[in-house]
């Protein structure tokens, strides 16, 4: 059975991109373990020059490193990533490569019709920056739109093909797992060069 | 032109920062501009709701004050920085500052990609619905390898990069020009001039139209008054110290705090003989009694404007004293420590005395409309020699 992470993309109390993550974990319980993680108490990103990062980051990035997978789900703040999921990222890439790599599914929730639409291509082209490298599953968006009603009392998704839509890029999901361990060949070339492009030098100089 | 100046990054240093230094030191002639630094403005959450704190007040109203933003950004994941992306979410979620306002977007990197996504990305977030600030299209600044780009005294070394980076300020000064006709003035709340609402320092229960509104208070609140020390930022004055000092002030004084009750005003002379004539018995008053009722109207667009922010200081020449004066009437913002709006300070002088010791003591004169006051805004039209106090007046106005 696979182990994966999956981050939830905000810090808000109230957030139905949680929610989603929670159907997931109860959904597919019987073909994949999926724990979810919080970002929230990340401190804000301010590119150390002693490249310290921090304890509560580094216990994620531990996560990320030893499971088979990662689903982000992003919510979407003036047509981008939320800060906070920016935040998180900036962190999981500053002398530490956890997302070299590794699969992605990209999921997200809004209360409009648009689902996350712009968010979720901002995260894939974040996430194909050199030094994150993940390996995003492609064509595989799953929008969900109006969220607020998209859930029954029991946190079950109500409408019928959005879940036949999940559960297809679920099993997807599964299968680009497997396929991505056979794309390793170049791994340990990825990783010397996500940790080269960045910050060489930086410390000794001005930072951005 | 005032234009405010977002450093992009939190970091110690930037190459940002130091692009903005260099832009408001090269470009001092043509603008002012301040740089506002975004690091101690905590991460957005919509679930902390920290729109009112200080901070995020102070950057709104410099942003409402400015007549464009310049926005440095680094490039983090190809993306802007969470910093800068959160500064952002906080000014589209309860405030708006950002509506309709010029803004144009400069980035350096390390690398010679000299952040071209996130300004794309940049782009696209201030054109979200929330934001709606105006970007100006094209004209691009990245700078790529930052590091060589500027030499040891914060100076861009490259001649055809500053070539490149004046054409585009001046086409943003323009910009700003252009887009400015597109703002829609915005509705502000309307004030309520009869003080009908109380604030945490209204006294309650006295009558405030009453004449003897000040007597009836003090038997109220029993204020300290005479030879009593009150403790003041920065010093320590007696109650009859601080009315020496206030009466002492060659202006006329008027305070009228958050809730438009009119509570003080320095009385150095008689009635008769003030600017504007105030009487004894009118302290205490809402301020729509001081005012006849034609102009409310004008009266609570100056302390909207105050009490949003959009202005911190209104002037207005008041010309019925004779050519032998300048009567100039200021209303300013008073704010309190945690920079909530506290009233207006309305102050009131005569200018003409000190523009003529300026003149006698410089040996300089005025000359109307041949000074060149006003070429900064048109540069084809010299207007024709123009009354003196004109003159004048359309300097202030750039303020």
């Amino acid at each position: 059975m696979k182990n994966l992470i999956a981050i939830v993309g905000t810090n808000s109390d109230q957030s139905t991109n949680r929610q989603l993550l929670q159907f997931m974990r109860d959904h597919f319980q019987q073909v994949a373990r999926i724990e979810l993680v919080e970002i929230k108490d990340f401190p804000m990103f301010n590119k150390p020059a002693d490249k310290k990062v921090p304890e509560c980051v580094q216990q994620l990035a531990a996560k990320i490193d030893a499971a088979d997978g990662v689903i982000i789900s992003t919510p979407e703040y003036d047509h981008a990533v939320p800060a906070v999921l920016i935040n998180a990222l900036n962190w999981l890439s500053y002398g530490i490569y956890p997302f070299v790599d590794k699969p992605v599914m990209i999921t997200g929730a809004s209360y409009g019709v648009l689902g996350s639409s712009r968010a979720q291509a901002q995260l894939r082209q974040m996430l194909d920056a050199p030094e994150l490298r993940a390996r995003i599953m492609p064509s595989s968006e799953f929008l969900l739109a109006n969220s607020l009603t998209a859930f029954d009392d029991k946190n079950q998704l109500i409408d019928p093909d959005s879940v036949e839509m999940l559960e297809g890029l679920f099993t997807n999901f599964l299968i680009f797992i497997a396929i991505t361990a056979q794309l390793q060949h170049a791994h340990a070339q990825n990783q010397k060069q996500a940790a080269d492009f960045s910050w060489e030098d930086l410390h000794n100089s001005h930072q951005d | 032109m005032k234009l405010l100046g977002l450093v992009g990054s939190n970091a110690d240093l930037s190459y940002n920062r130091d692009l903005l230094q260099y832009i408001q030191k090269e470009y001092v002639d043509l603008f002012d501009l301040e740089i506002f630094e975004i690091k101690d403005i905590p991460m957005f959450n919509q679930s902390q709701d920290l729109t009112e704190s200080v901070l995020i007040q102070n950057l709104k109203r410099k942003i409402f004050q400015s007549d464009g933003v310049i926005i440095a950004t680094p490039e983090h994941n190809h993306t802007v920085p969470a910093g800068l992306k959160s500064v952002l979410e906080w000014l589209s979620f309860k405030i708006h500052p950002l509506q309709d306002k010029p803004v144009m977007i400069v980035g350096c990197s390390y690398y010679d990609q000299g952040t071209s996504r996130a300004q794309l990305h940049l782009r696209q977030i201030l054109d979200a619905p929330g934001v709606g600030a105006i970007t100006m299209p094209g004209n691009e600044f990245l700078l790529g390898r930052a590091k060589e780009a500027f030499d040891e005294l914060g100076n861009l070394n490259d001649e055809k990069t500053r070539q490149f980076l004046g054409e585009t300020l001046h086409k943003f000064v323009r910009f700003i020009g252009v887009a400015s006709q597109l703002k829609e003035p915005e509705p502000l709340p309307e004030e309520d001039l009869h003080a009908t609402g109380q604030i945490a320092t209204t006294i309650p229960d006295v009558d405030m139209h009453a004449e003897d509104w000040v007597e009836q208070a003090i038997e109220k609140v029993k204020p300290v008054k005479g030879a009593t020390y009150v403790e003041l930022d920065r010093g320590i004055l007696t109650v009859d110290q601080i009315n020496a000092l206030l009466k002492s002030i060659p202006l006329e004084i008027t305070f009228v705090d958050a809730n438009n009750q009119f509570l003080y005003y320095n009385h150095n002379a008689d009635s008769a003989q003030m600017f504007a004539h105030r009487k004894p018995g009118q302290v205490g008053n809402p301020i729509g009694d001081c005012h006849p009722a034609r102009t409310y109207k004008h009266v609570q667009a100056v302390i909207a404007a105050l009490r949003s922010g959009q202005t911190e200081r209104v002037q207005m020449p008041v010309p019925t004293h004779g050519l032998d004066k300048y009567v100039v009437h200021n209303y300013a913002a008073m704010h309190d420590d945690e920079g909530h709006y506290a009233g207006v300070n309305e102050y009131i002088l005569d200018i003409k005395p000190i523009i003529d010791f300026y003149l006698k003591k410089t040996g300089q004169q005025l000359t109307g409309g041949s000074v060149d006051a006003v070429s900064s805004a048109s540069q084809k039209v010299t207007p024709p020699i123009a009354p003196q106090v004109d003159a004048i007046s359309s300097a202030s106005k750039k303020d």
